[in-house]
């Protein structure tokens, strides 16, 4: 008894001695980290709000005197880009769409149903997902040509929708997981049919875990570059290969310009993960979002 | 409705049909198609190839494989354990009680576009007007030398990829009960000594399952490097990705990009399978 007695009072004054300490060297691998990972987004903002005369001065200032709005006005009046960013938004709303469509069905299939061939199909699809991208596209060029559907939406949308499907498809078995089966029993005693189920009572159970996974789609295909690069036309283009073709082709690059239209390019993407951040570790864990 | 007469299981595959039918035609369809044509004379643009056995691996096994293949290595491993030290240092900082928004802002460079990350390090690294420069004093143009282009590379790709490394690191530092740490240092451990024999073998399952898929990914990766170097100067920077993308889409040469390719598979597969392992382990 004395000595259980005896450790409740030792106990609290070594975490009590060791805490400062720790603290400050937390803050300090904190700071320094903080400095590399944080100083390139304050630059990223402040060379887009830079005149142009201050952004190309050297040494650069580090807090410029002047501020300008005159980069996003040219981004806003370049009707280029406009088309760049209608075919992103497209793209990028039809791939959410059909790739949470697919994937909760598949999802609901691995979820609720147990039949052969099902774990090693799960792991297949797991799996999938680190194919070299590079060398699918080689030959999905060669497939998208042959079929006619190389430089319209269709090739874009349908290989993001593939690519986005491992991670949403685990992401919504997770999902259907916490859905009790019982539920489905019941249902199914009251003489609803399985598609009724699935429609009238799993999918709306799940309808957070729906949003999130199209927004990892959306994300996904909003941030491509390769294939966008790659299987479009040039008046098909999103973003990403739309603004290296704008910038990065002249002799003397805009940086200012190229950095404000970077701000407006991640602006709904850290919305959207604004939103998700509770979804993050989850889905991060089941696989990838960003390969 | 029909559901009643289908089995379970045939339900079920009725269900995964549009799936598995995009994964057959974009991903199965296409990386054997892959792995066939490396075998063949063929070009991107024009019809037609003739079988040409292995001259396509023998052609690159004597020469453009093994700089491609350390380029790689060079690229993959320094873009792995270089987030992974960073991503463990502040998940331990951020695990001891810091506050929690500090996770939210680190988590911006990981959440902003790939080809946003590649934009804004090109403007850092510019020679004559990047901050870097501005800071160093210096002109140096990072990437535009063939010795400090890969450096730049991988400290952009770090750059970007260290937050992810920060929330795997985190969530299994989260799952550590408080105890195990309050009775090793009520037994005298310091704080090195718990990290070595309490936290350590306490990550060693999800740090290992970061790592690998962080080192899968970065052995495959395109666009950052691609955008920052586009493989060069002089092919320093050229790794797998950059180097099929190139014979197949520059050099119009299908054979080659797919026996490269064929390649760069056969390595993925060994990494995969380690993967898949650990993942069921």
């Amino acid at each position: 008894m004395t000595a259980t007695l005896t450790r409740p009072v030792a106990l609290p004054e070594a975490p009590r001695r060791r805490r400062p300490r720790s603290r400050a060297a937390a803050w300090a691998a904190v700071a320094v980290i903080g400095f590399f990972g944080l100083a390139p987004i304050y630059w990223l903002v402040v060379t887009a709000f830079t005149p142009d005369d201050q952004a190309f001065s050297f040494p650069p200032a580090l807090f410029p005197t002047e501020i300008t709005f005159d980069h996003f006005t040219r981004l806003a009046d370049n009707e280029q880009l406009f088309g760049y960013l209608v075919n992103s938004v497209v793209v990028s709303v039809v791939t959410a769409v059909l790739s949470v469509l697919v994937s909760a069905y598949m999802a609901y299939a691995f979820s609720k149903f147990r039949y052969r061939g099902r774990r090693s199909l799960m792991h297949l699809v797991l799996a999938s997902q680190l194919f070299p991208q590079a060398l699918l596209l080689v030959t999905l060029y060669a497939v998208f040509s042959a079929t006619g559907l190389l430089g319209s939406y269709g090739a874009l949308i349908l290989s993001f929708t593939t690519f986005t499907l491992p991670l949403c498809v685990w992401m919504l078995k997770g999902i259907f997981d916490t859905v009790p089966s019982t539920l489905m029993e019941a249902a199914a005693i009251d003489g609803a049919s399985r598609w009724r189920t699935l429609h009238t009572i799993a999918l709306p159970l799940a309808a957070p875990g729906l949003v999130a996974a199209g927004l990892f789609a959306f994300v996904r295909a909003w941030n491509d570059f390769v294939f966008a690069l790659t299987l479009t036309d040039p008046d098909r283009q999103t973003l990403p290969p739309g603004l290296v073709h704008t910038y990065l082709g002249e002799f003397q690059t805009a940086w200012p310009d190229l950095m404000a239209a970077s701000f407006v390019v991640s602006l709904p993407v850290i919305a959207a993960f604004m939103f998700l951040q509770r979804y993050l570790v989850g889905g991060l864990t089941a696989g990838a979002v960003k390969g | 409705m029909t559901g009643r007469k289908l089995t379970d299981g045939q339900f079920a595959w009725l269900l995964m049909v549009p799936g598995l039918a995009l994964f057959a035609a974009i991903i199965a369809y296409p990386l054997v198609s892959a792995l066939v044509t490396g075998f063949f004379e063929q070009s991107l643009v024009r019809p037609g190839r003739s079988f040409v056995g292995l001259a396509n691996y023998g052609d690159l096994l004597g020469g453009d494989f093994w700089p491609v293949l350390r380029n790689t290595l060079v690229f993959t491993l320094g873009a792995t354990i270089a987030p992974f030290v960073i991503g463990y240092a502040l998940a331990l900082a951020l695990n001891s009680g810091l506050p929690g928004w500090l996770r939210g802002l680190f988590l911006f460079p990981w959440v902003i576009p790939g080809v946003v990350v590649s934009f804004l390090w090109l403007w850092i690294f510019n020679a004559n007007y990047g901050v870097l420069n501005g800071l160093l004093g210096t002109h140096v143009s990072w990437l535009g030398e063939p010795g400090t282009a890969m450096l730049a590379v991988i400290v952009t790709k770090t750059w970007a990829s260290f937050p992810w490394m920060m929330v795997m690191l985190l969530a299994g530092l989260q799952t550590m009960p408080k105890e195990l740490h309050e009775a090793a240092s009520v037994d005298g451990a310091g704080a090195i000594r718990r990290f070595r024999s309490v936290t350590v073998p306490h990550m060693r399952a999800i740090a290992g399952i970061a790592f690998l898929l962080e080192f899968i990914w970065n052995f495959q990766h395109f666009d950052t490097i691609y955008v920052l170097t586009g493989g060069g100067p002089a092919g320093a920077t050229k790794t797998f990705a950059v180097a099929v993308y190139d014979t197949a889409f520059k050099g119009f040469d299908l054979g080659h990009a797919t026996a490269l390719g064929g390649l760069w598979m056969l390595l993925l597969l060994v990494l995969m399978a380690f993967y898949l392992r650990k993942e069921n382990a």
